[in-house]
């Protein structure tokens, strides 16, 4: 039907007549395609290998057979065993779970850390939040290998915990500045300054008005993190200031690197590698696509 | 205790106290840490645990190094970002430039470390081209193509973990430029594709392109720490590493300290090469450039 206008006309560019595009149905094929699918069922198959790795394996990871060291692969060891004599096929679904309870541990922690630094930075006033964005610059500047070192020598021993914390509240700074720009941008609006007026507290309007607002735009970043928090662990125990050898994760895995590399034991690297990062690129690439979706225009509905 | 290493257990409790007494380790921390400061202004930066030596003179053996291996490091990481970057631009969505994309997620996936395993273990061993330790063969320390040779994997490792994140902001930006309308008058001026992307929108992305290296600059030192200590390549990073291990605080307060300054030394640098390339940044600052930069990560 066409509009007819009587005495007014509305005009500018407010005003725009546009159809309503009616989302197609879309079939279970068209849906899984834009998906990462390889990417989501490579990582699944690899989590929950890792949390219930008894299913797949019935031998204690820390058992050393010292009878049978440096085996190559076969089909007793399916990926062989190290130099201390364990098996390899086992310690990776055992170390797999550290390795990945330590990528999530450490992005809880600095996401937490920075969902509380951003957004007090973002609604403070002009000084503090100059003061704050300066002292997150000057952390940044400063190479994190070396601050995570820095930390990791005060700690001394570790364990996974006290390395989650220690890669958590070293790698914020960056989820800080998005949600700080975020809110500086929403600060002003009118439902904040409704809910001030009725008397909210600040940690109230940060989760009723403040996190629905940035958490699409951090999303990725915090997918991401996961990642960079697995890989950063086991660069820390492969150069033998994170998990001693006892503890088995990916990264203390690749500690015996070293000596194998000499001998030409290449299962000893390359195995728990590839492991570690075919989890790395599925968990990049699932990053990637969150933030391809969030670029999308939200429909008005 | 990183001092007198294992003679530590079979010392006497009175030897103890005296050695605490003489390394000033009694006091509580705040104190400690007081006195180190007032004495590193003074430019006395105190002796290392570990090499039972000067702090700045165990430095001064080693720095040239890391400055060699990181500054190379640096200056091809950027020109081959540039060239890459240049290159996918102008094969945009074309298959080349779709492989080269997910090669270069891939390659920033994964840590340094592995692939400087994989690196040894291919070219070190199995072939053995290639020496995998050290800053060059024993007692040739004067030898050039010695060190060169060592240089090459460290080198290339550095390079690959990095390259990709710097090309995919050129190629970015680059993509952004060819869309603008000055691109369309250079064609019908009649330049072909090459010139206007490496005369005309080259200059326009330089600005932004610069900031980026500035930012880098931690990146990439971070990186060269990692791979130093891979290849137990005598530089900063391998004694920072040493250091934290054996607890040798001197010397890892001291390496931060100079990694931090050189990092904000050279961040003002850029700033001021910033404003005189192009005057429109000074009113609006690193601000938005930073935003900008962090959203194309990745």
């Amino acid at each position: 039907m066409e509009r007819q206008y009587g005495d007014f006309e509305i005009v500018g560019e407010n005003y725009l007549s546009y159809e309503i595009k009616v989302p197609k149905r879309k079939t279970f094929r068209e849906w899984i395609k834009e998906k990462p699918y390889i990417s989501i069922s490579v990582l699944l198959i690899i989590i929950v290998g890792c949390v219930f790795p008894g299913i797949i394996t019935k031998s204690a990871p820390a058992y050393m057979d010292l009878s049978n060291t440096n085996v190559a692969p076969n089909s007793t060891f399916y990926f062989g065993t190290d130099s201390l004599g364990r098996d390899i096929f086992t310690m990776i679904w055992y170390g797999g779970r550290i390795s990945l309870f330590i990528g999530v541990f450490a992005t809880v922690i600095s996401t937490t850390i920075a969902v509380i630094y951003g957004s007090i930075s973002g609604v403070a006033s002009e000084l503090i939040d100059d003061m704050m964005m300066r002292f997150t610059e000057i952390i940044l500047s400063i190479p994190s290998i070396l601050i995570i070192i820095f930390v990791q020598a005060m700690i001394g021993q570790a364990n996974p915990v006290s390395i989650a914390i220690v890669i958590g509240i070293t790698s914020w700074m960056n989820i800080s500045k998005i949600i700080r720009s975020e809110v500086r941008q929403i600060r002003n609006s009118e439902y904040i300054l409704a809910a001030k007026c009725s008397g909210a507290s600040f940690f109230y309007i940060l989760k009723q008005h403040l996190l629905p607002n940035f958490i699409s735009a951090i999303m990725f970043m915090v997918v991401t993190n996961v990642g960079s928090a697995i890989g950063i662990e086991a660069t820390l125990s492969f150069l033998g200031i994170g998990l001693p050898l006892e503890i088995i994760s990916w990264g203390s895995m690749l500690s015996l690197a070293e000596k194998a590399l000499l001998s030409n034991y290449w299962w000893i690297i390359l195995i728990p590698g590839i492991f570690l990062v075919s989890t790395l690129v599925c968990i990049t690439n699932i990053g990637d696509y969150v933030r391809r979706n969030n670029n999308k225009e939200f429909s008005n509905l | 205790m990183s001092y007198y290493g294992e003679g530590v257990e079979r010392m006497t409790t009175t030897q103890k106290v005296q050695a605490m007494e003489n390394l000033g380790l009694n006091g509580p921390l705040y104190k400690q840490y007081i006195n180190w400061l007032s004495n590193a202004v003074q430019g006395e930066f105190g002796i290392s645990y570990k090499y039972k030596q000067n702090v700045t003179t165990v430095i001064g053996d080693v720095y040239k190094n890391t400055i060699v291996l990181g500054g190379l490091g640096y200056v091809l990481t950027f020109l081959f970002a540039l060239l890459l970057g240049i290159f996918c631009t102008l094969h945009e969505d074309k298959l080349i430039d779709r492989i080269i994309c997910k090669v270069g997620v891939v390659t920033t996936c994964i840590p340094s470390f592995w692939v400087s395993l994989v690196l040894i273990l291919i070219f070190g061993i199995n072939l053995g081209m290639l020496p995998s330790s050290g800053a060059y063969a024993m007692g040739q320390a004067n030898n050039l193509v010695s060190r060169l040779e060592h240089l090459i994997l460290p080198l290339v490792v550095l390079i690959i973990s990095h390259l990709w994140y710097y090309t995919y902001m050129i190629r970015n930006k680059l993509v952004e430029e060819i869309r603008r309308d000055y691109v369309l008058l250079c064609k019908v001026k009649g330049l072909n594709k090459k010139e206007i992307v490496c005369k005309h929108c080259l200059r326009n992305i330089m600005p932004s392109y610069i900031s980026i290296m500035a930012i880098s600059v931690p990146h990439i030192l971070g990186g060269t720490y990692v791979v130093e200590k891979v290849f137990s390549y005598p530089g900063l990073g391998t004694l920072s590493f040493e250091s934290a291990k054996y607890h040798d605080y001197n010397m890892l307060l001291v390496l931060c300290l100079l990694t931090g300054t050189v990092v904000v030394f050279i961040n003002m640098m850029a700033q001021i090469i910033n404003d005189k390339i192009d005057p429109r940044m000074k009113h609006d600052r690193s601000e938005n450039d930073w935003n900008d930069n962090t959203a194309t990560l990745k």
